[in-house]
């Protein structure tokens, strides 16, 4: 459903990604973590087709992402880093213009935008403007931007962040959902306790290639440990100018 | 006294920069071409833009600090009070008003004239403390239009309306429907010429199309399932209806062909240089050379209309769905990062 090999993309001087090659089966919630700038949100944006990539191919949903952007958008939805929201639009518009574009009839967009506006908290902000939103709201309505148009493939870049703990378990039920209807999810995150409790596969990233990848029953420690193992925490130094520690 | 100093220091650089965006208007087609060809025949002009720039100046400067930082700094009640004392004057408007105050005391212009502007000043600034939420209240209520670009056309609307070329062209209009509606007996070309300069103060908003959408906006952009030029012809749908209903106490027919022809010109900066805008603020131009060349083509294709015939609108048309399909084109193509 997705397969990437040998993806490079530069930035001048920078590698940010580096001949990285995965996999990822239809209906599978593949997890791709790494610490911050290790290139997990320009791996995505290289999938998605918002980014080309400097060497390497993409096959997503049977199309490949640099030859066929427009066609891969329309089976694709994505939670972008940036949520992708005009703040001259409310919750309500947001959903009702995903609906338009992806060719869904009125009726269709309003139940489901209702639906998802209800599992997902919206109810009561739906007519607020998204530029007068909380970063959550924003973030709730980017997501269920995504879900709204029936992707077949789902890619979020740090979805459960900023979110409310309820909404953070109705968000990873939809996932776990959508993924038994064969919908393959590829998400981001930093919250590893939320993530572990539905991945499928676990991928790690970091300075740009990719240094684990196995089903979480193939990790030799639980998620947390290994990522710790891997990612080398730098030590933290007392800070001297706190004064003498007192308890 | 020194957290006061400080904090002052900091709003000054902050409220400077921010005024920064006040100076697009030596920027805008509207200005320049006024300053071109009506010199000092355009002191009423001079006058409207002055009008118009008075109240985004007039905002209060301690806006610039969010309140729960300003709650949450360790103050003493005397520090605040000094520093709600001392803010306005970082506000060179403040300093202006009273300059003014002194002129008006000598005799030098009258008393009320120095209220009036005086008073613009403190309503507005006033108002500026009042918490705003983007697109909140005025501008909920936008007409729904047919078909998938709805929503898209509808923000669009949005965002031109709160821009200071909308205001400065919608005093224009209004000026040039009264005329028509008390029969004031003018040349025909009048209504060419205020028909242009309606189209002229909204022209360089044509340049920068994305200006408003911010980051997230263009990036959501490159996701939706749409041609470039989908995009790009509900932006114009927005621009023109703003501009038609503008134009037509004046000369409709000439205010349509001239809008296609600004948004003709307009998408190549738009689309190849995309430069983020301020609400309530004029549109800068993508350069004083295109800028003229944009008035000098969309005054072209009005006279033509207007003065020859109704015909000429079909070359503008043709030209303006060329630009749109071409730089839809490069719209569409993947960012290079």
């Amino acid at each position: 459903m997705i397969s990437a090999r040998n993806l490079t993309r530069r930035f001048v001087d920078l590698v940010a990604v580096n001949r990285i090659t995965l996999d990822v089966a239809k209906g599978a919630v593949c997890v791709f973590l790494g610490p911050n700038g290790a290139g997990k949100s320009t791996t995505l944006k290289m999938l998605t087709g918002l980014l080309p990539p400097t060497s390497g191919s993409i096959v997503v949903c049977g199309l490949d992402a640099t030859a066929n952007p427009r066609e891969l958008k329309r089976r694709i939805g994505v939670l972008p880093e940036d949520l992708g929201l005009f703040d001259d639009l409310t919750v309500e518009e947001h959903l009702s213009l995903t609906g338009a574009v992806y060719g869904l009839d009125k009726r269709e967009t309003r139940a489901r935008a209702g639906q998802l506006l209800h599992a997902l908290s919206l109810e009561d902000g739906r007519h607020t403007f998204a530029g007068a939103c909380s970063h959550g709201m924003r973030k709730k309505t980017a997501f269920a931007m995504a879900l709204l148009p029936s992707p077949r493939a789902l890619f979020l870049d740090e979805p459960f962040e900023a979110i409310d703990p309820v909404t953070s378990k109705v968000m990873r039920d939809m996932l776990v959902a959508v993924a038994r209807h064969g919908v393959t999810v590829f998400l981001t995150s930093h919250i590893l306790s939320v993530v572990d409790q539905i991945a499928t596969q676990v991928v790690m990233i970091r300075k740009g290639k990719i240094v684990w990848d196995s089903p979480p029953a193939d990790l030799p420690k639980s998620l947390e440990q290994h990522y710790f193992d891997l990612v080398e925490a730098p030590l933290v130094e007392d800070l001297k100018w706190l004064g003498p520690a007192r308890f | 006294m020194a957290r006061t100093g400080a904090i002052l220091k900091a709003l000054a650089a902050a409220f400077r920069r921010g005024q920064r965006s006040l100076g697009s208007v030596a920027g805008n087609n509207f200005f320049l071409a006024t300053l071109y060809l009506l010199r000092e025949a355009g002191v009423f002009i001079y006058l409207l833009i002055a009008l118009v720039l008075l109240f985004p100046l007039s905002t209060d400067p301690l806006r610039k600090i969010p309140a729960s930082r300003l709650a949450l700094w360790p103050l003493e009640t005397g520090e605040r009070r000094l520093l709600r004392l001392l803010s306005p004057w970082i506000n060179p408007v403040a300093w202006l008003m009273a300059g003014l105050a002194v002129w008006a005391a000598r005799g030098h212009f009258t008393f009320g004239l120095w209220a009036t502007v005086a008073g613009v000043f403190v309503a507005t600034f006033l108002l500026s403390d009042i918490p705003f939420t983007p697109g909140r209240a005025v501008w909920v209520h936008v007409p729904q239009f047919p078909g998938r670009w709805n929503q898209l056309v509808r923000k669009n609307l949005r965002e031109i309306v709160c821009t200071l070329d909308f205001c400065c062209a919608l005093v224009l209009s209004l000026g040039g429907a009264i005329c028509r509606a008390i029969h004031l007996p003018l040349a025909p070309e009048a209504w060419l010429a205020m028909t242009v300069l309606v189209v002229l103060a909204l022209s360089s908003y044509a340049q920068c199309l994305f200006g408003l959408d911010g980051a997230g906006g263009l990036a959501r952009y490159r996701l939706l399932p749409l041609a470039g030029w989908e995009i790009l012809a509900a932006k114009d749908v927005a621009f023109l209806a703003v501009a038609i209903p503008l134009t037509l106490p004046l000369a409709p027919l000439a205010g349509v062909a001239a809008s296609l022809a600004a948004l003709a010109m307009g998408h190549a900066p738009a689309v190849n240089h995309p430069r983020p805008q301020s609400r309530w603020r004029f549109s800068t131009s993508a350069g004083m050379v295109f800028g003229l060349l944009q008035a000098g083509f969309l005054t072209m294709a009005a006279s033509g209309v207007y003065l020859s015939s109704p015909l000429y609108l079909l070359p503008v048309i043709a030209l303006w769905a060329a630009s749109t399909w071409n730089f839809g084109r490069l719209l569409e193509a993947p960012a290079a990062g």
